[in-house]
């Protein structure tokens, strides 16, 4: 709770080793609070987190030893340079001593960190500065990975670095991530969370959640003839919701789970019109994410 | 163990790095050598007169002289520079943001309280090293050398420098940043030194001896006239326990509220 605010209440999810979970909700919607909880941060007034078999209420330095965390705008001690943050930062999660070097040098090949390791933490570009909290978090090579926007602020080139990054760290780990850029969620995530006003709305794989809450199907064409009567003729089918065109592309929602494609294709040519492109489209993420994101707020 | 050790060593490269330790030593160096030579000339001239009586020669004494004025003027510096060495040691963390990584490390509230208590006391300990050339000298000149009630000043001092800077990382644990840290460091310093006069001790009523014993300076002066006294070990012992308990209070509370 902040203050007298309930952040987030019944939140419950579970995440799997080597999947990456998307956090996706609107900004204010309870994403950092979340993490948080799940770091140790602070702990819940009410419920629990279990990490990796250790729960963050009776045990948060077992679970603190499980994660790595990399806060929205990761706040790094500016004076200290590179190679010695990471050192400091190994030792304080129990690196035994004796590898601290080894695993600081695996995490600043890992993150690309090679030609900044003499620099102070503030001389970097932001590119560099997320890559050093990423180097942070991974230095004693925690099973669960916990990134709070790990991608605000960078510039598209950096994006990409940084996504790039973030997939070759799966496979043996469990990632987190928060956003609000719904292709991230796509991009990056196999299962996605979405959480609006600190409740969550939607939890489902990636592939499953566009068509699971589709209400109907689309298909685009293009087809030569007169709009109206093309429409009129189109109309004449069962199972068309909606038809929308721009000069010659149409667009019809068509009802979830029926397949009119063959008989839109036969119509067009038995009246005579030149169909020249069709595909289906599925609902996409982004449509999940407004339509439950707009129903929570009655809009 | 091993990580008082690694917050200690970050906090005491900071200050290293920084002009902080440098200018705090520097300042203390300096305003301590200015009071220790005005005393010693004033010494040295005033023995030179009372020398021409038998009954003053023998009451001529260095502790007396010399270092007692310096520890008590000392105690006022003290008060100055200590507040600028505790004032960063968490509200610098606040301001910055980086106490929220350091929350999500596998570190227990107590080693970071104890890592940055520490070289904070490393740095009160360089500059109290600074200072002991200075009876090396004076003695260098008497006849008798009387080692007892300096070294008996100098742990008065070390003590009380020590509760000033755990009420200071209790100060600076509460306050969001280093300027409000250092600002109520003084005040609540300040209080605690003039409590003691608040009432007068020898006034005979009891609120006036509770507050005397409360003050923080009351308790000093039987250190540099060379008696250890239980009461003050203990009050000044009592002092540094509370504060950092304390702290370790805040930071557990400030958790709590996120």
């Amino acid at each position: 709770m902040y203050g007298q605010t309930v952040a987030v209440k019944n939140v419950s999810f579970e995440v799997n080793k080597g999947e990456i979970l998307g956090f996706l909700g609107p900004n204010g919607a309870g994403k950092t609070t979340m993490m948080r909880v799940i770091t140790g941060y602070f702990p819940p007034t009410d419920g629990d987190a279990i990490v990796a078999g250790h729960s963050v209420l009776t045990e948060p330095l077992e679970v603190k030893r499980r994660i790595g965390y990399v806060p929205e705008n990761p706040s790094m001690y500016k004076e200290m340079k590179v190679v010695d943050y990471l050192k400091f930062i190994g030792s304080i999660k129990g690196v035994p001593r004796a590898h601290v070097g080894e695993s600081v040098d695996r995490v600043i090949r890992r993150c690309a960190l090679q030609s900044v390791t003499g620099k102070h933490i503030g001389q970097l570009s932001k590119g560099f500065q997320q890559r050093v909290a990423l180097g942070q978090a991974l230095v004693n090579d925690p099973p669960v990975l916990i990134l709070d926007e790990p991608t605000s602020g960078l510039d598209p080139k950096q994006i990409h670095e940084i996504r790039e990054l973030i997939k070759s760290m799966a496979g043996t780990r469990t990632i987190i991530l928060s956003t609000h850029i719904l292709p991230e969620v796509s991009m990056t995530c196999s299962k996605v969370v979405i959480i609006n006003e600190g409740e969550i709305v939607a939890v489902d794989s990636t592939d499953n959640i566009g068509s699971r809450f589709a209400q109907h199907n689309q298909i685009e064409m293009i087809v030569q003839g007169q709009p109206e009567k093309i429409i009129e003729k189109l109309s004449e089918l069962e199972g068309i919701m909606r038809i929308d065109n721009m000069s010659n592309r149409y667009t019809l929602d068509v009802e979830k789970d029926r397949d009119l494609r063959a008989q839109v294709a036969k119509k067009i040519i038995e009246s005579g019109f030149d169909l020249l492109e069709m595909r289906t489209k599925a609902m996409s993420l982004e449509d999940v994410f407004l339509r439950l994101v707009m129903e929570e707020e009655g809009v | 163990m091993r990580n008082i050790a690694e917050i200690f060593k970050k906090e005491i490269r900071f200050y290293f790095s920084t002009p902080i330790a440098y200018v705090v030593m520097f300042i203390f160096a300096a305003v301590f050598g200015f009071l220790y030579f005005r005393n010693l000339t004033y010494y040295s001239e005033l023995s030179y007169q009372l020398m021409q009586n038998q009954y003053f020669a023998q009451r001529v004494d260095l502790i007396l002289g010399v270092f007692a004025p310096v520890f008590n003027s000392n105690s006022i510096i003290l008060l100055m520079v200590i507040p600028p060495i505790s004032m960063r040691l968490f509200a610098e963390e606040k301001k910055s943001g980086t106490i929220e990584l350091l929350f999500t490390y596998p570190l227990r509230d107590v080693q970071m309280v104890l890592g940055k208590w520490l070289a904070a006391v490393t740095i009160l300990l360089c500059m109290l090293a600074l200072t002991v050339p200075a009876p090396f000298m004076a003695f260098g000149f008497a006849k008798s050398a009387e080692w007892g009630p300096v070294l008996s000043g100098y742990l008065g001092m070390f003590l009380m420098s020590l509760a000033f800077l755990s009420l200071g990382i209790l100060i600076s644990a509460l306050a969001e940043n280093q300027i409000v840290a250092i600002i109520v460091s003084y005040g609540t310093l300040l209080a605690f030194w003039f409590i003691g006069w608040a009432v007068d001790p020898d006034s005979g009523r009891q609120i006036g001896k509770i507050l005397g014993e409360l003050s923080i300076i009351s308790h000093l002066t039987n250190f540099i006239k060379g008696v250890i006294n239980t009461t003050d070990l203990v009050y000044y012992l009592l002092f540094i326990f509370s504060s950092l308990f304390l702290t370790l209070r805040v930071l557990e509370s400030k958790r709590w509220r996120g």
